[in-house]
């Protein structure tokens, strides 16, 4: 009796344990899309003549791009890298071709599977691939690699560096890689100055996930400074979520909520912007559901986040697709190193998101103040972050 | 900041406690609105837990089957939505048909996934904290990889409940206002949470079908001789207390949120369970810890985004902030070891009941 209650027992677990392997490992090991190997020759002439170093220069290009987990048409990320990627490869007569991994377990596996077919520009999108990417790079020293929002923290040997000492020069060790980073701060400041002119109290508020994160603490400091250059009177409330629960900081949108609600209520704000991944979702709801004005951040989050869309002025962007587009063409043109590649005004790698919301009254002074600080940006004029920049006191 | 008068809070030592309360009282409103908040997922929990266990069936697999519920809610109203369309809001907490749907979607597979661990834990008398576990493996891992599939499609959600706006003259009432405002500014889910609270507490006590379900999480053999059936009796329990931890779910989902996110209860159906024992096995009692929680984690939250000024500050600082945001589960843990001497499970809970004529 018991023998065979114990084989149902054991037969459950199984499936249990089939389930959950399943939701971390691909179904397919191979990329959604069957990359096509045709290859025009323009292509092959226009990336041919520039062979600047010792190593096998890519005759011509084929692009593939690794997206993080989701969906390609995501309005975020994984779309605006994909069609950077994409506008590159047509400029350059070829093709980019994307797989979207099933989980995290598959970054590694799909990134291999583009090695394999003897891809020779990957592109990874996001902070989330970045030891894979390091690994593969590391491994396949020909191939050039692009890692998205990603600064390459790597040990002497030019393996990932879980603890962040970052001993090793990765534009050395790894010459082939290209982490593509961004100057937060410039975006930030452009949404400070939205933030303060469309407070009506000028009280206004930020939320990060956890402090430690500069990539985050640059957005946040950006957002002061620009929010004062508006008008010095402003005044900027700052929170973070946690103090190091990663969960809680950025992959808990209920907990996002409940926090931002009683952060709204305490700190009497009337404008928010948030730098949090899914738990800043959660902020996004709670300002919308207290009635007051939200900032999106990265993306454009009026398009990606529509629960939300009433209540977004507008969003610190990375620009995501020009960045990729760029990066690529300097390899193709031969002019790319390895290391971290910076995006910010100057090269058109940060901005801000259109005012889509007309129910939201922007006062007329604000276009003429964003274009002038961009300018400022591009001139190298205008200091967006103060002498501590990426670190929170 | 605060209605305590300088003198009060500049008497040394004591004045720390004045200034304590002005910080409570000055923040009450916020503080009290989140902590029911953060109650509700965890009491309907505990709820569940409390029917279960009750009854004689251990059951830990509450998480795994919140979560499920939480994402066939989400997903069946999303494919009503695209099916029929959102329809206008009615006036009833901006119900729609596809939220409707979604938690009907959601009660029903919270209580199948319950029906699996009673059917494990009370007829294949299988061990039923390992049926709780593949439970919970089992919801994370197929939420998970169903979540992975849909979104790789552009599935929007069909939105969300609305809450209870309360009069603004009731929030204005002296000493109460914040109170009634705190309880009953909730979402559909959340009121009825504190409904079904009062009513199991009363039908488990002064029901005949409280009194049975005691009976056999007590002594299921003396039960069985006064011709009650156990059995049966558990079958009905854990199944009807899936819905519960479903409603949980859907709170998640389409209360609080609009979206589904992979693993998105966090740890909360196991926090319900602390919250059960620490109730001592009564919904009113579980009700109370998921408070005593969620208060304790609205207070923390208070101090990181209204930090306290003066001596108050100062003796906060001294401990590091990481603290104070573990501060409600380092309380629930002193709580439960505290009470673990006093709170006694019902005496057959977890022991599977076999009937004499089935040896």
């Amino acid at each position: 009796m018991t023998f065979k209650h114990r084989n149902v027992l054991a037969l459950l677990a199984a499936t249990a344990l089939v389930a959950s392997a399943c939701s971390s490992s691909a179904a397919t090991a191979s990329p959604v899309v069957t990359p096509s190997p045709v290859v025009t020759e323009a292509a092959s002439a226009t990336a041919a003549p520039s062979a600047p170093s010792a190593t096998a220069t890519p005759l011509a290009l084929k692009i593939g791009v690794v997206t993080d987990v989701g969906r390609v048409d995501d309005k975020n990320f994984n779309q605006y890298s994909y069609e950077g990627a994409k506008a590159a490869a047509t400029a350059l007569g070829t093709t980019a071709e994307y797989v979207v991994p099933k989980d995290a377990s598959d970054y590694t596996k799909d990134i291999q599977s583009f090695i394999d077919q003897k891809y020779n520009v990957i592109v990874t999108v996001g902070f989330n691939l970045g030891d894979a990417t390091i690994k593969a790079a590391k491994a396949n020293p020909n191939v050039w690699f692009i890692a998205v929002d990603v600064a390459p923290c790597v040990d002497a040997t030019g393996a990932p560096d879980s603890t962040f000492k970052c001993a090793g020069d990765a534009s050395k060790l790894l010459p082939h890689l290209i982490g593509v980073t961004f100057q937060e701060d410039q975006a930030g400041y452009l949404a400070g100055i939205v933030a303060a002119s469309v407070s009506k109290t000028g009280n206004i508020g930020q939320l990060g996930g956890i402090n430690n994160n500069p990539a985050v603490v640059r957005y946040l400091q950006g957002y002061q400074l620009g929010a004062a250059s508006y008008k010095a009177s402003t005044k900027v409330q700052t929170d973070f979520f946690s103090t190091g629960d990663l969960g809680k900081a950025y992959g808990d949108p209920v907990f996002g909520k409940t926090f931002s609600t009683q952060f709204i209520k305490q700190k009497g704000v009337d404008v928010l912007f948030q730098v949090a991944g899914g738990t800043g979702n959660g902020a996004l709801d709670a300002a919308c559901a207290a009635n007051i004005l939200a900032i999106g951040v990265d993306v454009d989050e009026y398009l990606s986040y529509p629960t939300a869309d009433k209540c977004i002025v507008t969003s610190a962007e990375k620009h995501l697709s020009s960045a990729v587009n760029q990066t690529i063409t300097a390899i193709s043109k031969g002019t790319a190193a390895g290391g971290v590649s910076k995006f910010n005004a100057a090269n058109d790698g940060i901005g801000i998101s259109p005012f889509h919301n007309t129910a939201i009254t922007i006062p007329a002074d604000v276009q003429g103040k964003l274009d002038t600080a961009l300018a400022a940006m591009k001139a190298g004029t205008l200091k967006t972050c103060p002498d501590t920049c990426g670190t929170w006191k | 900041m605060s209605g305590i008068p300088d003198a009060l809070n500049a008497i040394p030592v004591l004045g720390i406690v004045f200034q304590l309360v002005g910080y409570l009282l000055a923040n009450l409103d916020s503080i009290s609105n989140t902590t029911v908040a953060i109650a509700v997922p965890i009491t309907l929990a505990a709820l569940c837990g409390v029917l279960c266990e009750r009854s004689g069936v251990v059951n830990i697999g509450l998480e795994g089957i919140m979560l499920t519920a939480a994402f066939v809610g989400w997903f069946a109203a999303a494919a009503a939505a695209g099916a029929i369309g959102t329809g206008t809001p009615s006036p009833f907490f901006g119900a729609t048909l596809p939220l409707i749907i979604g938690v009907a979607a959601a009660v029903v597979a919270g209580m199948l996934v319950s029906l699996l661990h009673a059917w494990l834990s009370i007829s294949l008398r299988v061990d039923q904290i390992i049926s709780g576990t593949i439970i919970n493996i089992g919801a994370a891992g197929i939420t998970g990889y169903m979540y992975s599939l849909i979104s790789a499609q552009s599935l929007v959600g069909a939105g969300q409940f609305e809450k209870y706006v309360v009069p603004q003259g009731v929030v204005d009432l002296p000493i109460v206002g914040w109170l009634i405002n705190a309880v009953l500014s909730q979402g559909p889910v959340g009121l009825l949470t504190i409904a079904i609270v009062i009513f199991l507490q009363v039908m488990l006590f002064r029901s005949r079908w409280g009194l049975r379900t005691r009976a056999s999480g007590e002594h299921p053999r003396a039960a069985e001789t006064v011709g009650i059936d156990v059995i049966w009796l558990r079958y009905r329990n854990v199944v009807a207390s899936g819905a519960l931890a479903a409603l949980g779910g859907v709170w998640l989902s389409m209360e609080q949120t609009g979206n589904f996110n992979a693993g998105m209860t966090q740890g909360r159906g196991f926090i319900g369970l602390a919250a059960m024992i620490v109730g001592r096995w009564t919904p009113l009692g579980a009700f109370g810890a998921a408070l005593l929680f969620a208060s304790v984690g609205g207070f923390s939250q208070s101090l990181t985004i209204s930090h306290p000024t003066g001596n108050l500050g100062d003796l906060i600082n001294l401990v590091p902030g990481e603290f104070w945001e573990a501060l409600p589960y380092i309380i629930t843990i002193v709580v439960l070891a505290g009470f673990i001497g006093r709170s006694i499970a019902p005496a057959a809970d977890g022991v599977p009941y076999e009937r004499e004529s089935a040896s």
